[in-house]
């Protein structure tokens, strides 16, 4: 008769509820802390059934003793590298990456923000413009549109005329927001007041001169005046492309605290059209004169008619002068700047208004940069935990599975 | 290198395996693989039914062992535990598999155990719990073979499941009922 020493506390079979003590009479058995005949036959029952599986093949022993060998020199020689690093914990591993993360994108905010652009250095002109041509800068001043007579005038008079000067209204730019309206010509002048230091008058009213070289613009008028004490001053005239005023104006109010700024348009269509419709007038007037002196047979009508196309090319010159006069002012804007070296200004625009300004911005680009990265990052971030997640998922349920199908 | 002990010859728990040793440097991993070794291949044999698998099933636990060892968290469980649940893992995917009946392979090796003179009654009653075992659902069978082979406490047994350690509980009871009733019931077709 074979004898199976099973302890037996509960005969009510495996549906009854769970036995704690049973349980806690187990592991105390199997740890060899219970001295009991139940306890005893519960260690013969583990060492039977820890007897049943056979030996481990030395092969298998030996390769896999090799195989940790081989490890334990090859992590042997990385040891040294890995052993004192602070890195080895995988948690500091990690925050010290965010961390990195985090600093590359506010580092990559603040060098590559537009709240740099204020302190760009001005790039000097390759080309400065030519300021007697006044047509040629027209061109691309883009304000106002000439009228069908324009056009006639230029025909009759056979040169570039206003029309040449002055590009077509749809391609006018918007001066304080508003479009011109098509058809008109205006005149746009502003005038800005910049706060600086004393000390940097000078350089700020260098700085705005080159700005409007590079603007495509000139200089009209500067006048700088430093004092070592007391308040120092530049008042610089700048003659700049219409089109530009706008982004001139922005550049300016970079360059230091703007203090004030104004800007008028006056509408010049009336003047624009009367300069044309004289020069129109002339010319047809040189044409009929000119073809009264091929009718005119005496010497007298001949001579006469020679006075009067002498004074018809003065009044064509004069229209025509007249005409490009307007031209020049619907072209380009005047633009006053003053700077003013002041330092209780200077430093209270400079450095706390300011500097709590640029503070501002450097947080407000940043969160939004912060925003548009956690925008892509954390559904991405999501989705792979969600991918992760479910394929575990399927593997323990595969795993989970096998066990109920055998 | 030292060979693979089982830990239940020297009756007396791992040292390494036991407790949580900091790291799992390679010194640490061979005296890991010294004192869990045999015990892993028996589990994994036994589970298996099939040497050849069971030898897999070994070398790819210690390997993913060592591989994420860098994971390896003090809080959740001694490193035997750690590399039992791993060997499950891979005992199971080795099922999944080869999608068909374990053998059991034990026939050759009780026989061999009948060579070595131990008393009659000796081995009669292993074999009986072998058969008793080939018997259990391998759901049950699994359970008690973790908790005997890998000695685990029932947390780590728990853990090692991926359940509650109260289920953990409940599941090694019933195998363990169930186990008895089987041996008792061979045990009276024997005496019929």
């Amino acid at each position: 008769m074979r004898i199976i020493p099973f302890p037996g506390r509960d005969d009510a079979g495996p549906d009854v509820g769970l036995d704690e003590i049973w349980l806690s009479d187990l592991e105390a058995a199997l740890n060899g802390s219970g001295e009991s005949p139940d306890a005893d036959s519960w260690r013969q029952l583990r060492d039977d059934v820890r007897a049943l599986a056979p030996p481990m093949a030395p092969e298998l022993e030996r390769k896999l003793g090799e195989r940790i060998v081989e490890r334990d020199a090859r992590s042997a020689s990385k040891q040294p590298h890995r052993r004192s690093g602070w890195w080895r914990s995988p948690g500091r591993l990690r925050a010290a990456a965010a961390v990195a993360a985090i600093a590359a994108v506010t580092g990559a905010v603040v060098i590559a923000g537009p709240w740099r652009a204020g302190t760009r250095p001005i790039e000097a002109p390759s080309n400065p413009p030519a300021t007697s041509s006044s047509a040629g800068r027209a061109e691309s001043s883009g304000v106002s549109a000439p009228r069908g007579a324009t056009h006639a005038a230029r025909g009759a008079a056979g040169e570039p005329s206003a029309s040449a000067s002055a590009g077509a209204a749809s391609n006018a730019p918007a001066f304080n927001g508003v479009a011109a309206p098509p058809g008109r010509v205006q005149q746009l002048a502003a005038s800005i007041t910049l706060a600086a230091t004393p000390n940097d008058v000078q350089e700020t009213a260098d700085r705005v001169s080159r700005l409007a070289v590079s603007d495509g613009g000139f200089v009209q008028s500067s006048h700088v005046q430093v004092q070592q004490r007391g308040t120092s001053e530049a008042n610089v005239a700048l003659s700049l492309p219409s089109a530009k005023l706008g982004g001139a104006l922005a550049s300016l109010g970079q360059l230091a605290p703007v203090r004030a700024e104004s800007q008028s348009l006056q509408d010049i269509t009336n003047a624009y059209d009367a300069a044309r419709q004289r020069l129109a007038d002339a010319t047809a007037e040189r044409q009929a004169l000119l073809r009264a002196l091929s009718k005119a047979t005496t010497e007298g009508q001949i001579g006469g008619l020679h006075e009067r196309i002498s004074q018809n090319r003065n009044a064509i010159a004069q229209a025509r002068s007249s005409l490009q006069a307007v031209s020049q002012h619907a072209s380009t804007a005047e633009v006053e700047v003053t700077v003013l070296g002041d330092a209780h200004t200077a430093s209270e625009g400079l450095t706390l208004h300011r500097g709590l300004h640029d503070a501002g911005r450097v947080l407000v680009v940043t969160l939004v940069v912060l925003l548009v990265a956690a925008a892509i990052l954390v559904p991405l971030a999501l989705l792979i935990v969600v991918l992760v997640t479910a394929r575990r998922m399927w593997l323990r349920y595969q795993r989970e599975h096998i066990l109920d199908t055998r | 290198m030292s060979r693979p002990v089982s830990s239940s010859d020297e009756h007396a728990p791992p040292a390494i395996a036991r407790a949580w040793p900091g790291t799992l440097d390679a010194e640490v991993f061979e005296t890991l693989f010294r004192e869990c070794g045999a015990d892993v291949h028996a589990y994994a044999i036994s589970l298996l039914g099939d040497r050849s698998a069971a030898e897999d099933v070994t070398a790819l636990a210690f390997e993913r062992l060592y591989r994420s060892r860098a994971r390896l968290d003090h809080r959740r469980g001694t490193p035997r535990a750690w590399l039992f649940a791993i060997a499950r893992n891979a005992a199971l995917d080795e099922l999944r598999r080869r999608r068909r009946e374990p053998r059991y392979e034990l026939e050759d090796e009780l026989a061999a155990d009948r060579d070595c003179a131990e008393a009659l009654e000796h081995v009669e009653r292993r074999a009986t719990v072998r058969d008793a075992l080939a018997r259990l659902p391998l759901r049950e069978r699994e359970v008690v073979l973790l908790k005997f082979h890998g000695q685990l406490s029932n947390g780590e047994l728990a853990r090692a499941l991926g359940i509650s350690e109260s289920n953990a509980g409940t599941r090694l009871h019933r195998a363990l009922i169930r186990l008895r009733e089987h041996c008792l019931q061979i045990d009276r077709q024997e005496v019929a």
